[in-house]
This record gives C-alpha cells, structure tokens and sequence, in this order.
C-alpha cells in the first residue's frame, strides 16, 4: 500500500514535470515561427524555414544517412565526457581536500578554462592524427577543468561543523558519505557536468568538421561544400534536440532529485 | 429584470444563440432563399456569433462583474434597459438589412453595435481606470480591442474588403477576454470560495492559485497568433504561433493540476474551455502547416467550443450566485456543457477533409447540440434571470451568508 502511494506520487510529479515543459515548448515554437520569417525574407538556400529543415531531417533518418553518424558523435562525446567526468570529478574532489593543493591548481584549471578548444584540436591532430583519438581528446581537454572546477569547489565547501557534529555522533562511514558528503558535493558536481555535456557536443562536432571522415561534423562538412542549407541545418537540429533531450529529461530531474534537500526542510 | 446588468443580457445571449444557430441551420440547408444579409449569410453567422452572442455575454458579465471588483455601484436599471435595446436594435438592423433600401444598408447596425460597445465602455473604463491598483484594465482593453475589431469589420463589408479577418482576430481577442475573465473566477470556483456560505458546502480550501507569469505568456501567445494571423492570413509563420498559442494554454493548465478540487461540474467547465482553446490553436496550427484540414475547424473549436463553453460556465454561475440562489445542482448542466463540448468537436471534425463527405450531416448535428444546450440554459434560467429574487432583496447580491467570514470579498 505504501509502496503504491509512492508509486503514484512519484507518477504525479514526473507528470508534472512533464506538463511544465509546455513553457519551454512554446517559445520554442514562438522562434520557429521567427525562423520561418526569416526564411521567407532571405530565400531558402541561404536560410531554409523550420518546415523545409524538419522535412529534410525526417528524409534523412528515413533513408538511414542521419542515425549512424549521431551514433558515431555520440560515441565520441560519450568517450570524452566519460573520461573528463570522472578525471575531473576524482581529482578536483582530491584537490578540494587540501587547501595546498587547491592553491596550486586553481591557475592551472584558469590557464586551462582560457585555452580555446580550436588550440586543443590543433594540437590533437599533430599527435593522434585523424582517427577517433582526436575528437575524444579534444571533448576531454576542453570538459576536464569545467569538472574539475566544481568538484573542487564542492569539496572546498563542505561544512566542517557538520563534519565534527558527525565524528561525534560516530556516524558510520557509509551514511557520512550517502547523507553528508554525496548530497552537497552532487549539487556542484551536478551543474558543472550539465555544461560539460553542451560543451562536450559542441567540441565534438567541431572537431569531426575539421578531422575526420565521419560523424556529424564531417556530415556538416560535406552539406556545407555542397552549399545545401537545409541538410546543415536538419544536422545542426538534430544535435541540439539530442543535447536538449538529454539535459531536459535526464539531467535536469536528476538535478532536481539531487538538490531537493536545499528547498525542502528535511527532505 | 432590469435590476442587475447580467439578467437582459443573459437571456439576450442564450435566447440570440438558439436563434442565430436556427437561422443559421435553415439559411445552411438551402430554407431561407429569400434572406440574404449584405456579404452573405457566412458572415452574418460569424458576426452575430461573435458580436451578437459573445458580446452580449460580455456585456452581461462586466456590467455585474466590474462593479463587483471594483466596488462601484452597478448600473441602473433605465440605462440597463437602453443598452439591451440597443443590442436587440442592432442585431434586428444586420437581419433585416438585406431588405431596406441600399443606402442605409449596414449603417444602422454598424452604429447601433459601435454606440453599445461607447456606451458598454463607458461604464466599465471609468472604475477600472480609477481602481488603485488597476487589476482590471484587461477588461477594458480587450472590449475596447473588440469595438475597433467590430469598427473594422463594417467599414471591410463597406468597402468589399476581407470582412471574416477582423471576425477572425475578433475571436482571437474572445479568447484572450476568456483567460483574463476566468482568471478572476476561477480561484473561488476550484477552491470553492463560491459557496462558502451555502449551509452544508464543503470547506473552502486554498490550494489553487491563479498565478500570473504563465497567464501572461498565454495572452501575449494568443496575442500574438491573433496579430500575425490578420497580418499574413493563412501561412506557415501564422502556423508556428498558433501552435505557440497552443503549448501556452497547456502551460497555463500546469495551475490547474491540483488533484480533487479540480473534479467539481464548475472547475471542469472552466478547465475544459482551456483546453478547447489549446487543442483549437492546436488545429489551426496543424491546418496551417499543411494538415489535412480547414483552419476552420480549429477556428470552431475555440468559437464555438472554448468560447461557448466558458460563457455557458460563467452564465451558469453568475446568474444563479447574483441572482441571490445557490448553484444548480441539477444533471441538465453538466449534459449541456458535455453537449456544448460535443458540438464543437463534431463541428471540428467537419473541417477535416476525411470527413468532408459527411460534413453536411455533422454540421446539423453540431448547430442542433449547439442550440439545445443553449436553449436548456434559457429555459432553466428564465425563471431566475427574468423574476424578482426570492430572498426579497434588491440587485446583484449574493444569497444571504450561511456563514463563513469573507462575505464581502468573495469576487463573484
């Protein structure tokens, strides 16, 4: 019974979750009437309207050009993001232990934050070449210090006087991990992993545009010699429905789960 | 009859529905050759739907509701009885206008529909206008919006311009007026504020609020769909913000997701007229981006569904609560308004050209449900609406208090 209340209002708040993307969803469209304007002003080989480009992007997965090669990018966002993730998270959490350690890599992780991805890739490519290794490593170097970052800011924060309150009370090792550090360093690791991950396609893309041979970059690529608009920009939709996906359905509510303990009195 | 400014009007706008809807039926089955009103009968159903009908609900609801809001006194009886002539002269003066010599032609409606909306806002700008907090102008700006919206229809029909457009963003504004009138009406209803006197109602609970910032986003959207759709007339652009519209009335419904309290004849009334308006820019949006269906059947769905439904609602409420009597409790409301909601999915799906064979028949049978709703409201409230109060009192009050501590602060 009380699993079954559970269930419901867990359904309930999922569904209005839901139902409150409606907002975004309008001025969404409050833009695509903007772009179709646009459209109508400059022609449709230099901007082809929101209609034209939907219609090219469902040709496209209709004739299996698009799937692949979103598989291929996300692969090579995933590669990267997963390596800087967990780079940046265990190392900055470490660095964050100790006020010395965080002296010495807070100019490093600024020098780094200031490094153009665009210097990353051309070094990428005098080392690895142009295979996969260059995209994966660019996501990598330009994802890492973002991570990093928050990490090293959440363990800088953490409440010493919870700490102690803790340490008094003996609380074993696993519920001072579950209950005092995980809940505060998650809600700074959580919004730095969101930038990551726009930061992560972004890279991606442009990486694959100018080094390999295949992908959504070099998809771009290719329509872009072709002077074909409206396949770039069935591309360029499709990624950033991806990334909006993603963001929107699972990491904004896991960020909401995470953080709930800020709001809530005890929750 | 004349003593509170929504008992002429209602009757005028249940009994004008029945008529128009009849006229309407008969002119549509080929009944009434000799009838034919300047631009043609489409016309005249569209306009006497949205200024004779609508309009006279909204009249009803400002001359009783605006007092109320702002503390002013209501309208008196003689200026009350001037106005609902006017509104009787004008629409007699579009019917018969066919039939009088062609110079005069549409003037004395258009002037006699234009002096009711001159003198209607007269009496509402003044005490919204001077309210400290002016939390009602909407109201006056959206019938001063309707009153230009009519202006230009007449001088469109005059100079054989594109009449339906103004008719077309005239609905628009209905639909925007719809939002902000239930705005104010909807927190006493879904929390029950309403009848928080009658002995016996359940307790009041706050648990619904209507707030702002999603409302807003709503009329601007409508606003917006309404501005560009007279600008560039049937187009893809026009499309995009009908669908825009569209995602803002559900946005809007994200307040209204507050579990029981939501499930009363009253509050469902309400919600459902929302939703009419969501899935009607839905449907116009989908026609415009090159569905198989007219706009028309999207337009049907917020005039004659979203429209219709909320006045019912509103006619229902307003006119039983300032009558001085509790709400109807009787079955025959929440089978009119289910009619009214079939209505205008039959007539919708009418407009999709699947169903373009049977249109005819579907259309009879929408106008026929249409109409009976109406005419079941009139003949269960023309009793209350037309006879003295039966608590003896005077005007727009409200039953006397069974209890309950916020007598005077209840809006409707």
């Amino acid at each position: 019974m009380k699993v079954l209340t559970r269930l419901r209002g867990a359904l309930a708040a999922t569904l209005g979750y839901l139902w409150s993307g409606w907002g975004a969803v309008t001025s969404v469209l409050m833009f695509c009437a903007l772009w179709e304007y646009g459209a109508r002003i400059h022609g449709d080989l230099v901007l082809p309207g929101p209609v034209a480009t939907l219609r090219r992007l469902a040709e496209m997965f209709d004739s299996g050009l698009a799937v692949p090669e979103l598989a291929i990018s996300a692969r090579r966002t995933l590669y990267g993001l997963g390596l800087a993730l967990a780079a940046g998270s265990t190392l900055g959490l470490l660095a964050g232990r100790s006020l010395t350690t965080a002296m010495v890599s807070r100019p490093l992780v600024t020098l780094l934050l200031g490094m153009p991805p665009i210097a990353w890739l051309v070094l990428a490519m005098l080392w690895f070449g142009m295979g996969d290794a260059t995209p994966v490593f660019t996501v990598l170097v330009a994802c890492f210090p973002i991570v990093f970052a928050g990490a090293m800011q959440g363990a800088r924060t953490l409440d010493n006087r919870l700490r102690n309150v803790a340490r008094a009370y003996r609380l074993p090792w696993h519920m001072l991990l579950t209950d005092l550090y995980l809940p505060h360093v998650a809600s700074y690791l959580f919004p730095s992993w969101i930038t990551a991950l726009g930061t992560s396609w972004k890279v991606v893309v442009m990486a694959e545009l100018l080094t390999t041979a295949d992908g959504v970059g070099a998809a771009l690529a290719v329509s872009r010699s072709q002077l074909d608009t409206a396949t770039s920009l069935g591309w360029i939709v499709a990624v950033l429905g991806l990334l909006l996906g993603v963001e929107y359905l699972l990491l904004e509510p896991l960020k909401r789960r995470v953080e709930r303990w800020r709001s809530g009195p005890a929750a | 009859m004349f003593m509170c400014g929504f008992r002429p009007f209602f009757v005028l706008a249940a009994g004008g529905a029945v008529l128009f809807m009849a006229l309407w039926l008969l002119a549509l089955g080929g009944r009434l050759p000799a009838w034919q009103p300047p631009g043609g009968i489409v016309l005249w159903h569209a306009h006497e739907l949205v200024f004779g009908f609508a309009a006279a609900a909204v009249a009803g609801f400002t001359l009783t509701a605006i007092p109320e809001f702002t503390r002013t006194a209501p309208i008196p009886p003689r200026p009350l009885a001037r106005l609902a002539l006017l509104w009787l002269a004008a629409r007699l003066a579009y019917a018969l206008a066919g039939w009088w010599p062609a110079p005069l032609g549409m003037w004395p409606a258009a002037l006699g529909s234009l002096a009711l909306w001159a003198l209607l806002l007269a009496r509402i700008a003044p005490p919204v206008w001077r309210d400290p907090e002016r939390a009602h102008l909407g109201f006056a700006w959206t019938m001063g919006a309707l009153a230009l919206l009519q202006a230009g229809f007449f001088a469109a029909l005059a100079r054989e311009g594109d009449a339906l457009a103004w008719l077309h963003a005239a609905i628009g504004v209905l639909a925007m007026l719809i939002v902000i009138a239930t705005s104010r009406v909807s927190m006493s209803v879904v929390n029950g504020y309403m009848e928080a006197g009658r002995p016996g109602a359940p307790a009041a609970r706050a648990v619904y609020l209507a707030r702002p910032p999603r409302r807003h986003l709503a009329i601007f959207a409508i606003g917006m769909c309404t501005a560009v759709e007279f600008a560039l007339g049937d187009d893809v652009v026009t499309g995009w913000t009908a669908l825009a519209a569209a995602t803002a009335m559900l946005n809007l419904l994200n307040d209204w997701h507050v579990g029981r309290p939501l499930f009363t004849r009253w509050a469902l009334m309400l919600y459902a007229s929302y939703w009419l308006i969501a899935l009607g820019y839905g449907l116009l949006g989908a026609a415009w981006l090159g569905a198989p269906l007219a706009p028309s059947a999207g337009r049907h769905l917020l005039a004659a569904g979203a429209v219709a439904l909320s006045i019912f609602a509103i006619m229902a409420m307003v006119g039983r609560i300032h009558a001085g009597l509790w709400l109807d409790r009787r079955p025959w409301l929440p089978a009119a308004a289910a009619a009214l909601a079939a209505a205008a999915l039959l007539r919708a799906w009418a407009g999709t050209w699947a169903a373009a064979s049977s249109a005819p028949l579907l259309l009879t049978a929408s106008g026929l449900l249409w109409a009976g709703a109406f005419a079941a409201y009139l003949w269960h409230a023309w009793p209350v609406l037309t006879g003295p109060r039966q608590d003896g009192r005077d005007g727009c009050a409200e039953p006397p208090e069974g209890g309950g501590p916020h007598a005077g602060e209840r809006p409707c």
